[in-house]
This record gives C-alpha cells, structure tokens and sequence, in this order.
C-alpha cells in the first residue's frame, strides 16, 4: 500500500470560508506521487487526512484524480503536529511509502512527516526537491543541502518523503472520476489516542499574585521618600566668611561638585 | 455513437442562470450537472451593479434572510452631467430597505455562491475547474451533451442548458446566433474602491445596510455609453460602460475614461481617499431584441446573459433578475419536455411561451427601442448639455435682469447646444412612445 497524506486548511485568508479552503501545493505534489507511485508498483493508493467533516472535499479530490480510497482521522483543526502523527500512524501502518507535503497552506513547519516517520519507526527523506521512482521498490530523493549543493538518497521501504510543491503537479482529474467521487465512500476513523486539550497544557505564563502591604503615611512623605526630596542636600554647608573668601570658597566647592571645570 | 445520456440535464455556467435552471432541474428529480469554469461559482464574475431578485421569491421563499447582499439600494439616482455641471433626480424611500425588498447590491463571488448552493442542496452536482468546450451532437444533428477540458470530459445528457454567459460560445457553435455585430455590445468597466463604512454612510447619507445606486450619462468622454457609482458596505463600484465600436473609434482607453470620470466636481468628493482594490472589465449584450439569439435547438435551451437577457434601457438597468427568471424558466421548460419524452424544439417550447408570457421577454419587446435611443448620440452628448444649461439658466440669479420665461430658456439653451427643433420633438415622441 502506497498512502499520501494531506492537510486541509479551512480558509486562508478568510477563516472557515469553504472557497479558500483546501490543500497546499506541496501536498498536492505528494498526491500525484503516490498515484504515481502507487501505479508503478500496481498497489493502493490511500489518501489520509486528519481534520473535521469539511476536510473530506480534499480527500474527495484525491479519489476523483485516481486515488483507491479515502480516510479521515476526525481530529480537530487545531490538534498537535505529534498528536496528528500518531492518528494518521494509525492509517498508514502497514504502507510502503508514505507521501507527505513539507508544508501546509496554514502553519508550514513540516513536522508532521517527522513524526510520522519517528510513530512507525520509517527511514525519512524530508523536504524533498526532486524524485526519482526508479523501480519503486527503493526511490532517490533529492535534498537541498548549504551552498546550493544537492543530497541525494536512496530509501527503501518503510519510508516517509515529504515533498516540496515543485516536484510534482497534481493531474487533472477525469471527469467520470470527479462526479463518482462525489458520492464515494470516506472511511471516517476516530483516532485511538486520547487527543490532549492542547489549551489545557500550554498556557501563557502568568506570576502569581503577591500581597503587598497598605500605603503608608502621606502621599507627599512616599514621593519624598521616593525621590530623596526630603533628604537633607548632601552638599549642604553654613560657613561665615569675608566676601572675598566666601567667593573663593563657593568656586572651590562648584569645581568640587564638578560644576565649574 | 452511444447516445445514451449520462445524466438528464447539464447546466453549463453556474451564474444566477445556470444556478437557478439546476435548481428547478434538481428539484423536479432530474439528475442534472452544473459545470462552472471556475474555482467557485462567482469566481469569474464581473460586476458592480444592483441585483433584484424578486423572482427569487418563487425558488427561494425569504431569500432576504440568507443572501449575501451588500446594500440594499434605498436611494436611486440619475445624474446628467457635463464636464463643470451636474443635475441629479434622486429618489429615496423606507419601503426598499425593509422586507420583501427590492434592489441590493452584492458581491457576486458571494451571491452567486450562495445561489449554487441552493441547487447543490437540492440535489444538483456541481463540478468547477471544468471548461465546457464544446457541443456532443447526435447521429439525427440533435444535441446530446457537452466536451469540457477534463481528460475524458464528454458528458451526455437529455438535454444542455447554456447558461455561459455573454459572448456564449455553445449558442454559437449550437448555430442560436444569427450574427453576431460589434455594435450589440458595451464594455462594462469597473473600480472597486475601498472607503470605511462610515465614511460611505456619510457621504452618500445612508445608514445601516441602506445603499445608493447612481447612474450617470454624459460622463464618458465622448464614448456613448454611461457611468455608475454603487456603493457596497466598505466599498464602492465606480465605472463606466461603453459602447465597443464608439471607443474603438476614439481610440481611448477605458481606464483614463474612469479616472477623468473620478476627476468629476461632482463624483471626486464622493471617492475622494479611496484605495482602489480591483480593476475589471467585461462584455455586455445591451441591445436587447436586437441581438436575441433563438432560444431552443433540438436537446438545449440558453439563458442569461448567454441569451442576451439583459435590459440596457437607460432608466432601469437590469441583468441578473433576467439571467435568474431565464433560468428557471428553462429549468421548468426542460422538466416538462423530460417528463413528456420529447427534448427538441417542439417539446421544449414551454422556455419561450414562459419568456414571452412574462417580463423576460414582455420588458425587452416594449422596451426594444430603448438601447438605441439611450445610446444615440443627441441622447448622448446634446441632451446633457441642454438639461443642465436649463437647470443653470433657471436657477441662476441674474438681478437686477428679471427672471427670464422658461420657454426662453429651453429655446436658447437648445439653439446653444445645437439641436434642431424638429429632433427634440422626434427624440420627445420616441422616447414618450417607449417609455411612456
């Protein structure tokens, strides 16, 4: 069995508004793969997504383009990247491949297929920019590394490939398959992990209250004290003296102040 | 050839046409298709203008609650200007801003989604992305379907309602159209700008979802046609529409007609900070009868702007309460004729009785003069000029020279403009014998 699995994004840039949703290109590109894929080695195509109700229209794409069948994972938009692993994990067990798009339309960490990966214990080729299907049973994949240089890899069988949205373009679909996808059958799964109120565990950090004591005294003491304004002048001196001393003495005690130079 | 249908009935187009044609379709039991070219129905429509939908009341009951509109128009305006005048008739009242209501500006993206849903739910499929290129034809020349782009894209059907839209490349190809002419059609040009809801409730003295409607004649630099000015919530449509072989003529382009427009003392204050978010331009069949293509062939009907159902008559400006009655009244049309096992001409001549027995058709027959008299040249660019000299003249006080008489006024102001006396009471005669 060959998987592709696939994010839906319900409204980018207007939140819920079906005719903004849908999936990005790099999971389209992961689609076409698996069918390719799944054509070469004359095996199952299955196109898995984890999200609500709506997100089945993505998967309905999928099957009018060629895909064999459908699931959803019924998880909310919002659950964890590793949370969304571990229920498609539950999909995808025992197949071959498993197809993924590097980014999704909302988020685009790519973290999922890491997790898939990690969930079965697959090899993982990540983020990739070209593939080569050669026999099917073991793909190259191509991978950006620093200074404009290429990796390429050779994966058998159990795998992840995440791809990126130039590597391949989803195929038209035919017509006859686009209308009996309407009314195709979508296996719906409730995933058998327990997913964790995500707003329960992260939360902003907020220091607790302390209880401080009551003002005292009047307003005026407290800005005193505050500002030293009350304090007697630290430079404060009462000297008699002749005026021409006291004139000297008065430079003296400015150069002294750093007041004159 | 297999001539065995796949499905009853395939609407091409899901404007307000197609959608309402599949929904009547759906809503008998017939299995029908909805082909719409782009992402979403609406997504490929161009528009700034008023929709009515009273006729909606028949499909949809208390369609007010759940459509998507913008404004409801509770202020209609005519304005004449020249390039220093203007004289506006403005009219408002309470009743269109309550229900069952009357005019409404929206979004078409919006509305023509909204509309698509409604036969969806009834039970039509709408397929998007997908482009119908072409007509199937049987063995007797009858047809039997369409080819749209998609790989294996032949689709058969009982019966194809052609709702494309102007310009309809299937009521050509089906052999509707006797000729097509230049001349039958208008460019409509279209600024959308951004203003603050507030600033346009302001401005143009409305409140709520209250909305104005504006129509403009001599405004076009020259190039027949008229201009408007339709107000969204945060928003308002500002364009013109011209008449194609007059501005192929003047070797102007649309874009500088709408700017000098904009420029206009009397439009400038009311746009004035606006960010312009969309330019677009599309196709208009303005002549009416004129240009009407037949309405039936053996296996389809067409309707909407795709049949030219689209009243251009100066004073009432209207186009998707014909594209949406046309529809369903080809939908009805092809229930009947699928019912009675008899889809070519005769049988689906229900579509015509019903557009001849009501306003489609009866509207465009009474009105039939008024394209050409709206778009003539005196109407054009004499009349403005009159209208608002008279307006000035009357209303100018000229002390201590007495009040002239306003026999006096129209005579000299119609000698200055230039028209012959015996023009104004033919252009008087016709216009009375038209819209009268």
């Amino acid at each position: 069995m060959i998987a592709a699995c696939v994010k839906w994004v319900a409204g980018v840039p207007e939140p819920g508004d079906e005719r903004f949703a849908g999936i990005s290109a790099a999971d389209q590109a992961a689609v076409e793969l698996a069918l390719r894929h799944g054509a070469s080695m004359g095996d199952d195509v299955v196109v898995v997504t984890a999200g609500p109700p709506a997100a089945e229209r993505a998967l309905r794409e999928a099957l009018a383009a060629g895909a064999t069948r459908a699931v959803r994972v019924d998880l909310p938009a919002d659950a964890t990247s590793s949370d969304v692993a571990t229920a498609l994990a539950g999909v995808v067990g025992d197949a071959a491949f498993v197809w993924c798009g590097d980014y999704s339309t909302d988020r685009g960490s790519g973290s999922v297929p890491a997790f898939l990966a990690a969930e079965r214990s697959a090899r993982q080729a990540l983020g990739a920019v070209a593939v080569d299907l050669a026999d099917g049973a073991t793909i190259s994949v191509t991978r950006r590394l620093d200074g404009g240089r290429r990796e390429v890899s050779t994966v058998s069988a159990p795998a992840v490939v995440s791809v990126e949205g130039a590597v391949a373009r989803l195929r038209r679909a035919g017509l006859a398959g686009v209308l009996a996808a309407r009314t195709a059958p979508i296996e719906v799964r409730r995933p058998a992990v327990v997913v964790p109120d995500v707003a329960a565990i992260v939360h902003a950090y907020r220091p607790r209250a302390r209880t401080l004591p009551p003002p005292h005294g009047s307003t005026l003491d407290r800005l005193r004290e505050l500002t030293d304004a009350a304090a007697a002048p630290a430079h404060g001196e009462t000297v008699h003296l002749d005026p021409a001393d006291a004139a000297d003495r008065i430079l003296t005690a400015l150069r002294a102040w750093s007041y004159l130079t | 050839m297999d001539d065995e249908p796949d499905v009853d009935v395939i609407v091409v187009g899901g404007g307000p046409a197609g959608a309402c044609a599949a929904l009547v379709a759906a809503r008998a039991g017939l299995s029908t298709v909805l082909l719409e070219r782009g992402p979403f129905p609406g997504s490929k429509n161009m528009y700034g203008g008023v929709v009515y939908p009273r006729i909606l009341d028949r499909l949809i009951p208390n369609w007010w609650e759940t459509a998507p509109i913008q404004r409801w128009v509770t202020r209609r305006s005519t304005m004449v200007l020249t390039d220093t005048q203007a004289l506006t008739v403005d009219y408002r009242t309470e009743a269109w801003g309550k229900p069952p209501y009357n005019g409404a500006t929206a979004y078409r993206p919006d509305f023509d989604h909204w509309l698509a849903g409604h036969a969806e739910a009834a039970g039509a499929q709408l397929v998007c992305d997908t482009t119908a290129v072409g007509l199937l034809r049987g063995a007797s020349g009858r047809i039997v379907g369409v080819r749209t782009d998609r790989p294996g894209g032949d689709l058969r059907a009982r019966v194809v309602i052609a709702c494309d839209g102007v310009n309809s490349f299937l009521a050509k190809e089906a052999g509707l159209f006797e000729h097509t002419d230049a001349k039958h059609y208008t460019l409509g040009v279209k600024e959308t700008l951004a203003l603050p809801k507030e600033v346009i409730d302001e401005r143009f003295g409305v409140r709520g979802r209250e909305g104005v409607d504006i129509e403009m004649i001599g405004c076009t630099s020259g190039v027949n046609g008229g201009g408007f000015l339709y107000t969204n919530l945060d928003s308002v449509a500002v364009g013109v529409v011209l008449k194609l072989p007059k501005l192929a003529a003047q070797q102007l382009r649309p874009e500088e007609i709408i700017a000098r427009m904009k420029r206009h003392p009397a439009i400038a204050p009311l746009i004035e900070g606006a960010d312009l978010k969309e330019y677009s331009a599309h196709l208009i069949p303005e002549a009416g009868l004129a240009m009407m293509p037949k309405m039936t062939t053996d296996g389809m009907l067409v309707a909407g702007d795709a049949a030219a159902l689209c009243l251009a008559a100066g004073i009432w400006l209207e186009g998707v309460n014909f594209a949406m009655a046309s529809g369903m009244y080809a939908g009805e049309a092809v229930v009947e004729a699928v019912r009675n096992g008899d889809v070519g001409v005769e049988g689906l001549a229900g579509y015509q009785r019903r557009l001849s027995e009501t306003f489609v058709l009866k509207d465009h027959r009474r009105l039939r003069r008024a394209p050409e008299i709206v778009l003539s040249d005196r109407v054009q660019h004499l009349y403005p000029a009159m209208v608002a000299g008279i307006a000035e003249r009357m209303f100018q006080v000229d002390n201590p020279a007495p009040k002239p008489r306003l026999r006096t006024i129209l005579k000299q102001e119609r000698k200055r403009v230039g028209i012959r006396r015996r023009d104004l009471a033919r252009d008087g005669l016709d216009g009375l014998r038209t819209f009268g």
